[in-house]
């Protein structure tokens, strides 16, 4: 029953089959899969052609939730584009805040401190274990398992809450700012948080047991959604459907930024490829996460948060209320924003779906001349198309779940 | 920088990094510049042979950028291409008006770019080999054209009808050039500059196959 | 490059995978031994999880960032001297003054200080951007109405006094001295 070299099978019809349908005269039949679908946890317009239950041809389109992210940014103040980014992808926001901020920076050529690196990357990493918790659950509820999702959202709320008390908000956090965070840590975190975590690994241990091995969750997981890991690199995948297919590319170790060099976690990859690897690298990823944010808690350093830069950084407000100098200092930076020399900068972080990448230009004013997002739910949806078709139509829901598109993210 | 004495300014050979070194010697004469800034590297290269140059980096062994990162365009609208330059601009202009004002005359205008409009931007890196590259090629505004590079990198395919859809740029070769965001009535190309931020246009009436009689009196 | 890689593995084929019943009765047993938990919980009432909103609040933490409100003094005056950062560092331009004089030691107040709350997102730039600590992101997050107009919150209804903010300015002293 579980083979675990079923590939997608793209059975072709031929024989009796083939002149069975001659016989009947089928055309096939147009099935539009969207765009608002209860399997589909995102806007999109999937548009099948079905030979019975195996899908000929195919079509994706998505677009329905474009908001013109881009535009924005070129009319706002760089400070001023933090909480759109927030809308990106609205189960991680921590995760953009971060890209953003750190390729304004390096535009900068600013270093935040220490402390303020420990403190955004706990952000980070708790933003990608709700990522996972939120990407395992909607996909196992599109498959009919309502259960899981129920444990994963309780443990998804405990997470939140540990953002709630880094930034005062669960989902629109805007947490991150140019050159620094937006608050200290609470004195309290750690105590806070180790419960808490640990409450949520046990939540999302019992929904890895409800799921990996129950029989029906791994048939309809299994062989579905198969690329290659070559097509996979051709057409542009990262994140965890790329591990999955057995390529360790991981930002976080092959460009290390904040201070994922000095901590010690694993890369998980798959070797199937298929919809099941990418759902147990996220299991994988999900205890790394925590793994690192358990080491940052233990290495927390002392010291400021943010960076000493009167160019981007707005002055304390102790200072602002008593000294001229740092009035008229905030009053500048308000209504003029920070002013980054002229060029051009790539910078990229690992995202709960694969690689986050800002490319920004400046041309030296307060406002980007182009702020450009590359979004890893529009690269990992472009292959969609070739990856269902020539499957079962059943095969579609789950390979979209483990996609995991976020449509804020990939329609901007 | 000096701003006081911009034409005695030479400027200094610009230092390969190891990564350019590589790929200057694979391109030849196909990289028009290369630069290092903030630790990005960046080729240009003449848009007629981004196919070619592309098929090198991604088979020669020392280069393999197997995996296509990004494709988006710039509009340098009424801009200098090189922001730099115009930065310098500024700067002298500023230094002779804090010097002597009453020699206005001196001051001169940034230099309007003399070359084309939009730069088409493609982002790579490798997998195996870890390295990042920037690939920019200029595309004239009167004829908005470049090769596609989808038999290259298919990840290529959606990034460039997004390019289509946002800048108005054709990429010729394209399998399936449609618009990708936007509806395909859509009139215009939002992320142009002259694209106004608050430009509303009313919903236009679909023209494709099955298109009804208009629903609306005109 | 070296890159420290766990191969995740399928769960191997023991008794329970071969044998469809006896996965999904573990799974039951999972969901059983919640059930239990949670009914145990209640019987001790106590509850586990949900909270009954409108009877029951969710305890916020000191960082919570609701809609933004003005500080009121004891005399009854805003603290807002019309200076219009707030309305400079709004992503959405949600807040519109209109400053006028005054024969006070602050010389300027808002005449008008409108928030569309429509339009606010509770980013907190405003109150970043704020010199006076005269715009606080309070505790309220309640702000539902009837109607568009009734979003609108002119200054009257934003005023609270400074005394009911304390939990918030507290928490954004602390971050003063940076």
């Amino acid at each position: 029953m579980l083979d675990p070299e079923r590939k997608n099978p793209a059975v072709p019809i031929e024989g009796n089959q083939a002149a069975a349908l001659e016989e009947l005269h089928t055309p096939p039949m147009r099935l539009q899969f969207g765009p608002s679908h209860p399997a589909t946890h995102g806007t999109v317009k999937i548009t099948l052609d079905l030979e019975g239950e195996q899908v000929v041809w195919s079509d994706v389109e998505v677009g329905y939730l474009h908001r013109g992210f881009e535009k924005e940014c070129e009319t706002g103040y760089y400070y001023q584009n933090i909480p759109y980014t927030d809308r990106l992808n609205y189960s991680s926001p921590i995760l953009n805040n971060t890209g953003y901020c750190m390729a304004v920076e390096k535009l900068f050529g600013i270093a935040p401190p220490e402390r303020c690196n420990y403190i955004r990357t706990i952000g980070c990493e708790l933003s990608r274990m709700a990522d996972h918790m939120l990407c395992i659950g909607a996909s196992a509820m599109e498959l009919a398992a309502f259960t899981p999702m129920l444990y994963l959202i309780e443990g998804r709320e405990l997470i939140l809450d540990m953002v709630d008390s880094l930034c005062g908000a669960r989902v629109t956090t805007n947490f991150v700012r140019i050159g620094g965070i937006s608050a200290n840590m609470p004195e309290n975190f750690p105590e806070f948080a180790r419960p808490r975590l640990d409450r949520a690994l046990k939540l999302f241990e019992d929904a890895d047991k409800l799921l990996t091995e129950n029989p029906v969750f791994r048939q309809r997981m299994e062989g579905t959604g198969y690329l290659s890991r070559d097509d996979l690199i051709a057409w542009g995948v990262t994140g965890p459907m790329l591990r999955a297919g057995g390529e360790p590319y991981d930002v976080r170790k092959v460009h290390p930024y904040l201070v994922y060099g000095e901590l010690d976690f694993d890369v998980p990859v798959g070797e199937h490829s298929d919809n099941f690897d990418r759902y147990l690298v996220r299991l994988e990823e999900f205890r790394q996460s925590r793994r690192i944010i358990l080491q940052c808690l233990e290495r927390m350093p002392d010291g400021p948060v943010d960076a000493d830069d009167p160019r981007v950084r707005w002055p304390g407000k102790g200072r602002v209320f008593n000294r001229m100098e740092e009035l008229i200092d905030q009053f500048k930076l308000v209504t003029e924003g920070g002013m980054p020399p002229a060029g051009e900068v790539y910078h990229a972080v690992e995202a709960a779906n694969g690689e986050l990448g800002f490319y920004i230009v400046s041309d030296g004013t307060g406002k980007p001349w182009k702020c450009r997002c590359r979004a890893p739910s529009f690269s990992n949806m472009s292959p969609l198309s070739k990856m269902i078709t020539g499957g079962q139509l059943a095969d579609v829901v789950p390979t979209f779940g483990m996609i995991n598109m976020i449509g804020g993210e990939c329609d901007r | 920088m000096s701003a006081e004495k911009p034409d005695e300014k030479v400027p200094a050979a610009p230092e390969l990094s190891p990564l350019l070194e590589k790929v200057v010697s694979r391109l030849g004469d196909r990289v028009l510049e290369h630069h290092t800034a903030r630790g990005d590297d960046r080729i240009h290269v003449a848009r007629e042979r981004i196919l070619e140059a592309a098929r090198i980096l991604r088979d020669d062994p020392e280069l393999s950028f197997d995996l296509l990162l990004d494709v988006t365009a710039i509009d340098y609208f009424g801009q200098p291409d090189n922001f730099e330059a115009k930065l310098q601009v500024w700067d002298r202009n500023r230094a002779v008006m804090r010097r002597l004002p009453q020699r206005r005359h001196e001051l001169v205008l940034p230099p309007r770019g003399p070359e084309p409009r939009f730069a088409v931007v493609y982002h790579l890196t490798s997998t195996r080999l870890a390295h990042r590259l920037r690939i920019k090629c200029r595309v004239p505004e009167d004829d908005p054209k470049i090769p596609s590079v989808t038999a290259v990198w298919p990840a290529a395919n959606w990034l460039e009808r997004e390019t289509w859809d946002l800048y108005g740029i054709v990429f010729d070769g394209h399998p399936d050039l449609r618009r990708i965001y936007l509806y395909e009535e859509f009139v215009g190309h939002p992320l142009r500059k002259d694209y106004a931020k608050h430009g509303e246009q009313p919903i236009q009436e679909y023209v494709g196959p099955g298109a009804k009689e208009p629903r609306r009196p005109h | 490059m070296a890159v420290q890689v766990v191969k995740v593995r399928r769960p191997a084929a023991t008794f329970s995978s071969a044998n469809p019943w006896i996965a999904i009765l573990k799974g039951l047993w999972v969901s059983i031994r919640h059930f239990f938990g949670n009914l145990g919980l209640f019987l001790r009432g106590r509850q586990d999880f949900a909270i009954h909103f409108p009877e029951q609040r969710l305890v916020q933490p000191p960082a919570l960032r609701g809609m933004p409100v003005l500080a009121q003094m004891a005399d009854g005056k805003e603290r807002c001297v019309a200076c219009g950062l707030c309305e400079w560092a709004c992503p959405t331009s949600c807040i519109t003054i209109y400053p006028a004089e005054t024969a006070d030691e602050v010389e300027r107040y808002p005449e008008i200080f409108d928030i569309d709350m429509s339009r606010c997102m509770f980013c907190g730039l405003c109150e970043e951007a704020c010199p006076e600590e005269a715009i606080i992101m309070s505790r309220q997050i309640e702000i539902a109405s009837y109607s568009r107009r009734g979003s609108l919150w002119s200054k009257a209804d934003l005023l609270v006094p400074v005394d009911q903010l304390k939990t918030r300015t507290d928490y954004i002293r602390r971050n003063y001295e940076r």
